[in-house]
């Protein structure tokens, strides 16, 4: 199981420049779909990968999937290196990515986000009509029912107002 | 970012088949909540898995 709350909790307590997106952020939207895992989009600045790096340091991240034993190594140089993160940490799977298909990176979304409150922590999270736009410039037939889902909410919410 | 996109003849066939009930029930909840929900339905999908993990 991913602890939300606890992940949450980490990037805010130190400080980390993110956006909740895919599955977490629909469930934000309202959707019953089930997710395994929590995808950010982290700023891809010095500082803000620095505070990364910090917010994981007890949490042994590993390449979710991967044989183990690699010599995979937690830290800023490895965050520098490169963008998009597929992890298992002791808090439950976490993806984090410098870079969104479809979405771009933090700075080109960050506009597309609005402020939520969940288990005392304000963090960002990606509005519907972007994640709709995002999901559908992925192309995977697996998101399909999704994108439905997202739009009948989107109908829904239209129809409440 | 442009959003402007027309109707997907695909997508519209799968939403026939949402559940609209249960998004209006989901709705009615805070953001907190619906992520509390989550957290308990991964729970259960687990429990089940390791289950039909001991009966093979």
């Amino acid at each position: 199981m991913t602890d939300f709350a606890k992940i949450l909790q980490l990037l805010s307590d130190h400080g980390v420049e993110f956006i909740i997106i895919g599955g977490a952020a629909a469930i934000v939207h309202g959707s019953s779909r089930l997710t395994q895992d929590l995808d950010v989009v982290y700023r891809r600045s010095q500082e803000n990968i620095a505070r990364l790096s910090n917010a994981f340091q007890e949490q042994n991240p590993y390449l979710r999937g991967a044989p183990p034993g690699l010599p995979f190594q937690w830290s800023e140089a490895t965050i520098r290196m490169r963008l998009n993160f597929t992890l298992q940490t002791n808090l439950g799977d976490l993806n984090l990515l410098g870079e969104m298909t479809g979405g771009g990176n933090y700075e080109d979304i960050v506009d597309h986000t609005f402020e939520i409150e969940v288990f005392g922590i304000r963090c960002l999270c990606l509005d519907l009509e972007t994640l709709i736009h995002v999901k559908r410039a992925a192309g995977r037939p697996k998101d399909l029912e999704t994108i439905a889902e997202l739009e009948a909410i989107r109908e829904t919410q239209h129809t409440q107002e | 970012m442009d959003h402007s996109r027309g109707l997907d003849p695909v997508i519209e066939a799968y939403k026939k088949d949402v559940d609209r009930t249960l998004i209006r029930k989901n709705l009615k909840l805070s953001y907190e909540e619906r992520l509390q929900n989550l957290m308990q339905l991964q729970k259960f999908a687990n429990g089940l898995q390791k289950a039909g993990g001991r009966k093979q």
